[in-house]
């Protein structure tokens, strides 16, 4: 529910109950007051009755016969409601009336009424009270109005500050920048997010520095360290000492794992800081990139006895991507089907426009497929291979829109990787 | 041949810097790029060895030097994995081909021969080994003048243990250089002996034979006598 709903709603709410008391209240009173009038006006004419019958004067004659009731029985004596026919109108008409008795002329008494319409007292409370509620749910509804108005202006500068913050972006390196405005409320929270935004940013990129430049800096001595090691082993005497040489050729190899699963954590990290710039994008023809690298990886083909099925739409259009991303998804997808495969097993790559699929045929692997794509993820715990390759593939796709999907088909036993391309 | 080698990290040139001494290059070295540019101003050489990433200057900038002065030098660009872009930009400049760091040192003895013989004989020229001899310009090998045929990657295999005679070639490099340098290693290596295996074998039948000598568990290496 919006605030200013709720406000609003609260607001009805007591607006709607002070107005029906109000209305009851003023009907009570109105009422109260109307026929306290009449009274008083009956009792005045009992006073003025009374003192005509004490100076024997003769009673009055009135216009209608109502107003002046005499009756020689007996009546009940005091304030009363009654309801008389209305011979012009035709309807019943109420009345309030006054019952006294005066002693009459003779030793008997008699009983005297007189009467008072209520007709036009109602009226008036009619009137009254309509003007009444007429001003005040007039009132009620310009305040709500007005309420609301003012509450969309108000917090116009909370929905900009809303809005701003659904565009954040920490991987600009831009602080939010957030205005002033007039509101105090609004510029405190504006002025606090203006400050988190900028602790952010300052974390953000001591962070990203602090990466790159261990990442850097641990590369270069990784190399170093290669390089010596390939020059140690070129050594002539240790031509005769082969078990020396072993040792400095497992050093290097580790050497150069520790490398590549470096650059491959790097890789990871720039794909998830997104710092790969857009601008260096280029035209890339996958259908070229997938026959260069499947022109590499064929001594590793040959040497499993794999076969390789190769489907490639005609006239593929070439995608906006960076160069070595897109080889590194090829790669790292191709690599997976060679390392997962069996002798003899036979390799599917298929790429349409819409979709990249490669699959291989192999047992099925228990366990969640979505986990596949996890980092260190191995197929057996022997492996050489660290694991990061469908985590890489995995993030590619996610820099680029891309969905990749794992599928397995369980007649045929083949598992299938499928990029379908946004 | 003389090479000149601009690279700023002080331990790794001095070890590319003795490989390719090793293998009969005259070498000067650059650290910075104030003085690779001194030196490619003053001297004329065969093959330069750029890195991109130097503390005072763009390494493309030395490219386009190079370039501007209508030099015959070869270039090959040394370059971090990431550098993907300045890879291309510094090929479409016109560097011979590049080298990702970090590289084995027998890949760059491989390389750094492909381009002086490209630049400076046109590829026409023979590599000479004992009783081999290939003619690169025709893919073509002879051993003791008759022809030997092999397959794309028997033949690629030869001719990178022929630049790097002498030397100890680990697996991991020989799987690089056939497979591309993205290649998992570890997954990889199985394939290396049959295609040696295969390669001696055809040479055994031309009666040449002992030029390849194994090393076990670490890889193998041309024999020069």
């Amino acid at each position: 529910m919006k605030l200013l709903t709720a406000t609003t709603r609260y607001y009805l709410l007591l607006a709607a109950g002070l107005f029906a008391l109000a209305s009851g209240l003023l009907y009570v009173g109105l009422e109260w007051a109307l026929r306290h009038e009449a009274e008083e006006q009956l009792r005045g004419e009992q006073t003025y009755v009374q003192q005509l019958v004490a100076q024997g004067q003769p009673l009055p004659a009135r216009l209608f016969v109502y107003q002046l009731d005499r009756s020689a029985r007996p009546r009940p004596t005091g304030f009363g409601d009654t309801l008389l026919l209305d011979p012009v109108e035709r309807e019943l008409v109420p009345f309030r009336q006054l019952t006294f008795r005066v002693p009459a002329s003779g030793q008997g008494a008699e009983w005297i009424t007189v009467r008072k319409s209520l007709v036009e007292s109602q009226d008036l409370l009619r009137v009254v009270l309509s003007v009444m509620l007429g001003a005040l749910a007039l009132l009620l509804l310009g305040v709500v109005g007005l309420n609301r108005w003012l509450a969309r202006r108000l917090w116009a500068p909370f929905q900009h500050t809303l809005r701003r913050l659904r565009a954040y972006d920490l991987h600009r390196h831009q602080p939010l920048g957030l205005p002033a405005p007039a509101i105090s409320e609004f510029a405190e929270l504006n002025q606090a997010l203006n400050q988190l935004s900028e602790r952010l940013v300052a974390d953000y990129e001591s962070l990203r520095q602090f990466t790159e430049n261990a990442a850097h800096e641990t590369q270069t001595p990784l190399a170093i360290m290669q390089a010596k090691l390939e020059q140690a082993l070129q050594a002539p005497a240790l031509l005769e000492d082969e078990a020396t040489l072993r040792l400095l050729s497992d050093a290097r190899r580790a050497a150069q794992r520790l490398s590549r699963l470096h650059q491959a954590l790097t890789l990871l990290s720039k794909l998830e800081n997104q710092q790969f710039a857009p601008t260096q994008a280029v035209l890339v023809h996958l259908d070229q990139v997938l026959h260069d690298r499947l022109a590499m990886l064929e001594p590793l083909l040959d040497a499993r006895d794999l076969r390789l099925t190769l489907h490639v739409a005609p006239g593929l259009p070439p995608r906006h991507l960076h160069l070595g991303l897109a080889d590194s998804l090829l790669q790292n997808l191709l690599q997976n089907a060679i390392k997962h495969n069996q002798p003899g097993g036979e390799i599917v790559v298929s790429l349409t426009p819409t979709a990249l699929e490669i699959s291989n045929p192999g047992p099925a692997i228990e366990g969640d497929p979505s986990r596949f794509f996890e980092r260190f993820r191995k197929h057996s715990a022997a492996s050489d291979s660290p694991g990061l390759g469908l985590s890489i593939v995995q993030h590619i796709c996610a820099y680029y829109g891309f969905r990749v999907r794992y599928l397995y088909g369980a007649a045929a036993a083949r598992h299938t990787l499928r990029v379908e391309f946004a | 041949m003389k090479l000149l080698l601009v690279e700023d990290e002080a331990e790794l040139r001095q070890t590319v810097l003795e490989t390719l001494r090793q293998h009969g290059y005259v070498v000067e070295t650059a650290a910075t790029f104030a003085q690779a540019h001194e030196k490619l101003t003053l001297y004329s050489y065969d093959c330069v060895l750029v890195d991109l990433t130097l503390p005072d200057g763009d390494g493309l900038n030395l490219i386009r030097l190079l370039k501007a002065e209508n030099s015959s030098a070869g270039v090959l660009i040394l370059t971090a994995r990431d550098g993907v872009e300045d890879r291309v930009k510094g090929l479409n400049l016109g560097a011979d081909d590049y080298l990702v760091k970090p590289f084995h040192l027998s890949e760059l003895n491989a390389r750094v021969l492909a381009i002086i013989r490209r630049r400076q004989f046109q590829g026409h020229t023979s590599i000479t080994f004992r009783d081999i001899v290939v003619r690169p310009e025709h893919n073509e090998v002879l051993v003791r003048g008759e022809p030997l045929v092999l397959t794309r990657k028997e033949y690629d295999l030869l001719l990178y243990l022929l630049a790097n005679p002498g030397r100890v070639l680990t697996k991991e490099a020989i799987a690089e250089h056939l497979c591309g340098d993205q290649v998992d290693a570890a997954d990889s290596l199985d394939f290396i002996y049959t295609y040696l295996k295969n390669l001696r074998k055809k040479l055994q039948e031309r009666g040449v034979d002992n030029y390849i000598r194994t090393l076990y568990g670490v890889g193998y290496k041309l024999n020069l006598e």
